[in-house]
């Protein structure tokens, strides 16, 4: 799993977080607010009372920035959803483009695509129905249309890419 | 995009693109399914599980005050699909909805559709009177009822001297009202939910689509 999928990931775990909390703040709230009418409606109205609506409205505030937190975090969390998929049409562009360039059969397209996301020969030859050894002839061919050794000089050309414009945006 | 890159690039972009064209189903966040599933354990549980009038009984409708409170504040300010202006009770649109529905159609809308957005406003203002004449009836919080219970329970009969007085007030016509009132929404707020179930799995099975499994988990995001 990728640094940017685990960091989705986390965010969602704190959303869940926070819902309960914020539904546990809420029942204490109710709670405590129905006990203190409770006390009014009797008569029980003391000094106490002034302590109680203090901590009524804590609570109240307390449930309202909570909810305003949960919705904050899960807009992060979708917007970050956005940036990940358009990265990855980005990167998808950058790919398809090269392979163009480099005159890949529709075939080998496939296949190169499975083999940039890890997947090993057994598992490219099982999901395309091929024998193994078509696809190992196949990443051959491609190997050397790309000019590259194999399938890790493969892959970087491709993080190279990607390094390369983190660069130039810096600058 | 070229002939021969279109091949890959569907598999590049598998999640993209079935994103775009089935129309996603609604990606409900925490909270609303939280307060979801709390109103129905404390609705079927209250019905089938605690004693009329208990502690548990009360303590469990005091839970659903909370839950329905924190749903109805967050139709105000949660996300999209949670807030009321994106399901605005519309009956007419519901009997289209319906109707539509009935003849296999089933178009897509980002929060409930109408049928069940009405279903939904039907099931809070059930609710919300089941609470209100629950709390008329007892009057009490779950901790004062416990204690109650507890002091009658250790011998303390004198607690139920002033309870008495209150009693006498229940037997009282508006006091007898009330009751009928509770027990009538009980068994409206049952109908209703069972309708509510029927109605989602009649769309799931129309549409071909599991309604259900995006309020149980968090919808799968394209991975
Ligand atoms: C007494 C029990 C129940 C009550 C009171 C109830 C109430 C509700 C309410 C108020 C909503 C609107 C949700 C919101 O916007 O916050 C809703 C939606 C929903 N409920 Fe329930 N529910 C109950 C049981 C169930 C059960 C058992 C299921 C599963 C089969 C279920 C499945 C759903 C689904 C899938 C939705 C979303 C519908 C949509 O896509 O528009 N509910 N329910």
């Amino acid at each position: 799993m990728s640094a940017v999928s685990t960091g989705v990931l986390a965010g969602r775990r704190r959303s869940i977080a926070l819902a309960l909390f914020l539904l546990v703040q809420t029942l204490a709230a109710v709670f405590f607010v129905g006990d203190a009418i409770a006390d009014i409606v009797e008569g029980n109205v003391g000094a106490h009372i002034y302590f109680e609506l203090l901590v009524a409205i804590a609570l109240a505030l307390g449930v309202g920035l909570g909810a305003l937190a949960l919705r904050q975090t899960l807009e992060e969390l979708k917007a970050q959803d956005v940036a990940l998929a358009s990265a990855r049409g980005a990167l998808g562009d950058v790919i398809a483009a090269q392979f163009t360039d480099w005159g890949l059969t529709p075939a080998e397209r496939d296949v190169a695509f499975l083999a940039l996301k890890g997947l090993d020969v057994a598992e490219i030859a099982e999901l395309r129905g091929r024998a193994a050894g078509t696809v190992r002839a196949q990443l051959t061919r491609i190997y050397a249309k790309a000019g590259v050794s194999g399938r890790a000089q493969f892959a970087a050309w491709f993080v190279e890419d990607l390094l390369g414009e983190g660069l130039d945006s810096e600058a | 995009m070229t002939e021969a890159s279109s091949g890959s690039s569907s598999r590049r972009s598998k999640g993209l693109s079935q994103a775009g064209q089935a129309k996603p189903l609604p990606n409900w966040d925490p909270l609303l399914r939280l307060t979801h599933w709390g109103i129905a354990a404390v609705v079927l549980g209250n019905y089938a599980l605690t004693k009329e009038g208990g502690s548990v009984h009360i303590a469990l409708g005091w839970a659903g005050l909370g839950l329905l409170v924190l749903r109805l504040i967050w139709g105000f300010v949660g996300p999209r699909e949670a807030r009321f202006t994106s399901f605005l009770p519309n009956p007419m649109a519901a009997l289209r909805h319906l109707v539509g529905l009935s003849k296999g159609q089933a178009p897509h809308f980002p929060s409930h559709n109408p049928a069940g957005a009405m279903m939904a406003y039907a099931l809070w203002a059930c609710l919300a009177v089941l609470i209100g004449t629950g709390l008329l009836m007892t009057g009490a919080t779950p901790m004062k009822q416990a204690e109650l219970e507890a002091a009658v329970a250790a011998g303390d009969w004198s607690v139920l001297v002033e309870e008495g007085e209150e009693a006498e007030d229940d037997e009282s016509p508006f006091g007898e009202a009330i009751k009928e009132v509770h027990e009538v929404a009980a068994n409206l707020i049952l109908l209703l939910a069972f309708l509510h179930v029927a109605g989602v799995v009649v769309e799931s099975r129309v549409m071909g689509r599991n309604l259900v499994r995006p309020m149980l988990i968090a919808a799968r995001r394209r991975r």
